[in-house]
């Protein structure tokens, strides 16, 4: 009776359940307390994590602004490109992904191979390229090969309007020319984005969004005519070939309104790949070889020698000191300024002066000197005015100070007057002692245009952005000589290109004014040499001038060594277009 | 074996049929109601954050769309300006024999009062 009583007591079936429900009882309470852990001791912290995992937060790119010519054509714009990049340790055959991808990408293979062998966990392979070559690539499945969207820049143009855009570096900062000066406008402001992704990497639909969408930069439209920028290109790159120069540079400026219609020349550069296209310069690591990226139109002064005369005769006429009948007696070929200059026999002393062609001696007027360009002339007609009026005078066309133009690094110029100088105005007077930018030289011309007003060149003459288009203005202006004085060295202008030195400047159908001149270059060791810069500005219609061309030859062959033989052409071909293209009547039947 | 005799008129007397209101019962408990527009509520609610989430991946592919289309614009726009650029037309006008004018074509106009005639300068010339 006992044992079965004991039986019933310690059924196995009872302890079973026990078990069991001791069991499920401990782990209910387990779950209990990892619920009450997770949901509400660690229940921020978790909900944080798992938020963080979720949120994404990107920078939205701004999209760059564009360039645009006067007529509305692009000049620069930016694209979405893809990068495509490797992550070398995912690679498994580099040699064979480098041989694969290395002709399709345009990158030489070994240079390839050595990124793809690289220890680093993330390398370029090249950047912005075309998306449809990134998609071929990716095409390939090559494992450790991934591409991400990039923004690039883009100078449909190409070459044409290089010096004028200038470009940016590869992570878009503008590096030159008006990409650079006007970075802060064209890059505009980066946006935000943050918001809930699912695992695609998609966003979630009425989860967390914050976005503040990034504002474009400002659109920049310019004074610059793209097909007047070409031709003037164009006629360089003939008359480097022609000539055997080593550069040419052209810049046309609008006179009443101080617009940049081209500025341009050569050696010229692809702004794209930054790399100068002057076969010259491939191979070369020496900077000063290779100065294609260089804007010589703002940046490159020279002695304009002659075309400095322009200044010299305004000058003495608006001081009253000679008309334009003015005789002046005795004009020999050769002055000395400085005793005894003339007699060292070393050409490079200072104080001596020549005309270009031997001449007798002999009574000239004032329009005679201008037209035939004699040096001597100019310099015993500079001896009335002094060195004080004409230096207030060459400062007042704006040399040797920044006229201010839109335009990276823009150089000042040189004004050497030094101190107990006694020949430095004599130099002056003929183009000498003094260095401009052929910018300068066109802005003085203008000003004779202008009725003796002189402007400040831009090229940027309005900017738009989200607030709408806004007009640049508030260029500076100022009076040089009076509206008199301009219309008669207009007069003595013409007469250079009807019967002077600038012959070959003329233009069919119109009256044309301008002034030749030619400089010899200095050498390494600051004497001059036989190669010269030759140069011609002008303007037309001389009666109602519209439009200055100033065109600067470096370094022709000796043929071409005078600004009437080399320059002349230039500024005949690209002052024809810029008539043309501005549909400036001809006034010559 | 006895019996009673039935008394049929007092029973009638004591006992009678009243005629009272019928109980009514609801058909449908206040509970329910509320459940019935809890569980539509509920469906309604999901069917409005489906119906939003749908609109809302539209959205993101009509975005998605505007983007590709933009890009595309953005491509055209560059072929036509890359094609518009002078350089580019240059060698193909001069393929096609065009010439860029090298001397002014002149047209005078004469407004006499005999009517309008155009002369250009060269037949002028070459008249005279």
């Amino acid at each position: 009776m006992a044992t079965n009583r004991f039986a019933k007591r310690f059924d196995a079936n009872r302890v079973r359940i026990a078990f069991i429900a001791l069991f499920l009882l401990f782990a209910w309470a387990g779950m209990a307390y990892r619920l009450v852990q997770v949901q509400v001791v660690q229940a921020a912290a978790l909900a944080d994590q798992g938020l963080s995992q979720r949120l994404v937060a990107r920078e939205l790119p701004p999209q760059r602004g564009k360039v645009f010519d006067r007529n509305g054509e692009l000049l620069a714009l930016t694209v979405e490109a893809q990068s495509m990049y490797a992550v070398p340790g995912q690679v498994d055959e580099p040699l064979w992904v480098a041989q694969q991808i290395g002709g399709m990408l345009g990158v030489d293979s070994d240079v390839l191979y050595e990124r793809l062998t690289s220890d680093r966990d993330f390398v370029y392979l090249d950047r912005q390229i075309d998306a449809v070559v990134a998609e071929e690539i990716l095409g390939l499945e090559i494992k450790g090969i991934y591409a991400h969207p990039e923004s690039t820049r883009i100078y449909p143009a190409g070459q044409v309007a290089s010096h004028v855009t200038g470009f940016v570096d590869i992570d878009g900062n503008g590096q030159e020319g008006l990409e650079y000066v006007y970075d802060e406008q064209l890059r505009g402001t980066p946006g935000h984005a943050l918001f809930e992704r699912d695992l695609g990497g998609r966003p979630i639909p009425q989860g967390i969004s914050d976005i503040v969408p990034a504002v474009p930069g400002a659109d920049l439209n310019t004074t610059i005519d793209l097909p007047l920028q070409y031709q003037a290109q164009q006629a360089c790159l003939d008359a480097i070939e022609k000539t055997d120069a080593e550069a040419c540079w052209v810049v046309v400026l609008e006179v009443e309104t101080g617009g940049v219609l081209a500025m341009t020349g050569a050696p010229v550069f692809d702004p794209e790949s930054r790399q100068t296209l002057d076969p010259a310069c491939e191979g070369s690591d020496d900077p000063n070889v290779c100065r294609a990226f260089s804007n010589f139109t703002v940046r490159g002064i020279y002695e304009p020698g002659s075309t400095q005369k322009l200044i010299t005769f305004a000058a003495a006429i608006e001081e009253g000191e000679v008309g334009v009948g003015t005789v002046i007696p005795d004009v020999a070929d050769v002055l000395e300024v400085l005793d005894g200059a003339c007699d060292s026999g070393d050409s490079d002393v200072y104080g001596c002066y020549h005309d270009f062609k031997e001449h007798a001696t002999e009574d000239m007027t004032v329009a005679e000197i201008f037209t035939r360009s004699s040096n001597v002339g100019s310099i015993m007609i500079a001896e009335r005015v002094g060195q004080e009026r004409l230096v207030s005078y060459i400062e007042a066309f704006g040399l040797g100070s920044k006229t201010g133009i839109d335009y990276s690094v823009e150089a000042p110029g040189i004004l050497n007057f030094a101190a107990g100088c006694q020949t430095c105005w004599a130099s002056a007077a003929i183009g000498y002692s003094v260095a401009a930018t052929p910018l300068q030289m066109a802005a003085a011309y203008a000003a004779i245009g202008n009725d003796g007003i002189w402007m400040q060149p831009h090229i940027v003459s309005s900017i738009v952005d989200v607030d709408g288009e806004t007009e640049v203005s508030g260029f500076e202006t100022r009076f040089v000589v009076s509206p008199g004085t301009a219309l008669l060295m207009r007069e003595l202008l013409a007469s250079v290109i009807e019967k002077g030195t600038g012959t070959a400047a003329q233009v069919d159908g119109y009256r044309v004014g301008g002034k030749t001149g030619t400089a010899n270059k200095l050498g390494d060791d600051d004497r001059y040499t036989e190669q010269t810069r030759a140069s011609f500005v002008g303007l037309a219609p001389i009666d109602d001038p519209k439009i200055v061309v100033a065109v600067l030859i470096d370094s022709p062959s000796r043929e071409f060594r005078t600004g009437g033989a080399s320059a002349a052409p230039v500024f005949a071909a690209v002052m024809e277009q810029a008539l043309h293209r501005l549909g400036v009547s001809p006034d010559v039947p | 074996m006895t019996a009673r005799p039935f008394h049929q008129g007092a029973t009638e007397d004591r006992l009678r049929v009243l005629q009272g209101r019928a109980r009514s019962r609801r058909f449908v408990a206040p509970w329910m109601v509320v459940v019935l527009i809890a569980v539509i509520g509920f469906l309604g609610l999901i069917f409005a954050r489906t119906s939003l989430d749908n609109s809302a991946f539209e959205l993101a592919e009509l975005e998605r769309s505007v983007a590709e289309q933009s890009a595309l614009n953005q491509q055209l726009s560059l072929t036509i300006a890359r094609l518009e650029n002078p350089a580019h037309i240059a060698p193909l006008a001069e393929e096609l024999g065009m010439v860029i004018p090298v001397s002014t074509n002149q047209i005078l106009v004469d407004l006499s009062p005999s009517g309008p005639t155009v002369v250009s300068v060269e037949a002028r010339e070459e008249a005279q």
